[in-house]
C-alpha cells in the first residue's frame, strides 16, 4: 500500500516536471505582415510572412496548410551560376532565438501549389503554420500584387 | 600642341564614358520562329514587333516566384515608359513550358494580373520550336525539382535563367538582364539611347 502512495508521488512528481519543462521549451512566436501573391486557378502562388521568435529557445516551422490549394508545401528559391534560379522543397525551417525569420520573394515561401480558385487583389485567405513548439498558428492573409508590395 | 592633346583625351574619355555597349550578342533578325499569342493567334517571333523596340521575358506560369517578379519588373517599365512618353516598345513574354502554358493559361496569368496587353504579347508555342528559341537566345530551362499531387501525377518546376532581353528593331538581342532584379532605372536609359 505504501508502495502504491509512493509510486503515485512519484508520476505526479515527474508529470509536473514535464508540464514544466514543456513549458520552458514553448516558444512565443509571432507571424506578421503576411500576403499571398496574386494568382490563377489551377496554377500556383506563394505565401509570404515574418516569424518572430521572442523567446530564448529556437522553433522549427514543420509544416503548413491551407483550403486554397491542392498541395501546400514550403519551399525555397536558389541561385545558380550563370543567372539559374530554382526552387526547391525544404523539410523543415529554424526560427533561431530573439530572431526573425524572413519568407520573402527570391526566398523562403509557402508554396500554394494548384489553387482551387483564383486569388484576386484584396481578397483575405486563411492558411495554418505548424511549429514544434508553438503548435499551430492560423494565418489571415491578404492577396496581393507586387505593385502593391512596393508601394506599401 | 600639348594642350590639344590632353584637350583630346579628355573628350576621347568623356565620349567613351558616355557611350553604351550595345554589342549584338544574339542576330535573330533571319528567323521566323513560329509562335502562338494569348488570344491563339499565330505570329512569327521577332518579326511581328520589327521596327519596335523589344523588352523580352522568358517565364513559365507554374512558377510561384522569379517569373511573376520578372513580370513584375516589365509592368514598371512599361509603366515608366508610357510615364516618359517613349513609344516604339514592345513587351513579349514568352513560355518555356509550352505542355503546360497554353494560350489561355498565359491569358489568365496575365488578366488576374491587371497588365496592359496594348503593348504586350504572351507566347508559347510547339515544344521544338521553343526549345530551338530558347537554345538560340542563350535562356536555360531544366526541370529541377518536383511535387507529387495525392492522385499521383508529378509537376516539374524548372531550374532556369533569369532573364528579361532588350532586342532592337532588326531583332538583334543587345543586352541581357537579370530577370527577377533588374535595375529599372538602367534598362530604362538603354531603351531610351539604343
Amino acid at each position: 500500500m505504501k508502495m502504491k502512495y509512493y509510486l503515485c508521488f512519484l508520476l505526479v512528481i515527474s508529470s509536473v516536471i514535464t508540464a514544466q519543462q514543456n513549458k520552458t521549451q514553448a516558444t512565443k512566436i509571432e507571424v506578421k505582415d503576411t500576403w499571398i501573391r496574386t494568382s490563377a486557378q489551377g496554377s500556383n502562388s506563394a505565401l509570404f510572412f515574418e516569424v518572430v521568435n521572442n523567446s530564448d529557445n529556437p522553433d522549427t516551422l514543420l509544416s503548413a496548410e491551407s483550403n486554397l490549394a491542392e498541395v501546400v508545401e514550403v519551399h525555397e528559391t536558389f541561385k545558380r551560376e550563370n543567372d539559374m534560379m530554382g526552387m526547391r522543397k525544404v523539410n523543415f525551417v529554424v526560427i533561431p532565438p530573439k530572431s526573425t525569420v524572413k519568407f520573402k520573394p527570391r526566398d523562403l515561401h509557402v508554396m500554394l501549389i494548384k489553387l482551387k480558385k483564383d486569388l484576386k487583389q484584396n481578397e483575405k485567405c486563411d492558411a495554418t503554420l505548424l511549429f514544434k513548439g508553438a503548435g499551430k498558428i492560423k494565418l489571415n492573409a491578404v492577396v496581393r500584387d507586387m505593385q502593391m508590395m512596393m508601394n506599401k | 600642341m600639348k594642350r590639344a592633346i590632353i584637350y583630346s583625351s579628355i573628350m576621347a574619355l568623356i565620349l567613351f564614358s558616355c557611350g553604351k555597349d550595345f554589342s549584338v550578342i544574339e542576330d535573330l533578325s533571319g528567323e521566323k520562329y513560329s509562335l502562338i499569342d494569348q488570344d491563339e493567334k499565330e505570329v512569327y517571333f521577332p518579326g511581328f514587333v520589327k521596327g519596335q523596340t523589344v523588352v523580352a521575358g522568358y517565364i513559365f506560369t507554374n512558377c510561384p516566384d522569379i517569373c511573376p517578379l520578372t513580370t513584375n519588373n516589365m509592368r514598371l517599365i512599361q509603366e515608366r515608359l508610357k510615364k516618359d512618353e517613349v513609344t516604339n516598345v514592345q513587351f513579349v513574354s514568352i513560355s518555356f513550358d509550352p505542355e503546360n502554358d497554353s494560350p489561355e493559361v498565359l491569358k489568365k496569368f496575365a488578366e488576374i494580373r491587371n497588365l496592359d496587353l496594348s503593348n504586350w504579347t504572351f507566347l508559347t508555342g510547339a515544344k521544338p520550336v521553343i526549345d530551338k528559341l530558347m537554345k538560340h537566345i542563350g535562356v536555360v530551362a531544366v526541370p529541377g525539382d518536383s511535387t507529387v499531387f495525392p492522385s499521383g501525377k508529378v509537376t516539374y518546376y524548372y531550374v532556369h535563367t533569369d532573364r528579361i532581353q532588350l532586342i532592337d528593331g532588326e531583332g538583334r538581342i543587345r543586352k541581357n538582364y537579370p530577370g527577377s532584379s533588374i535595375n529599372i532605372d538602367e534598362i530604362i536609359e538603354d531603351i531610351k539611347s539604343l
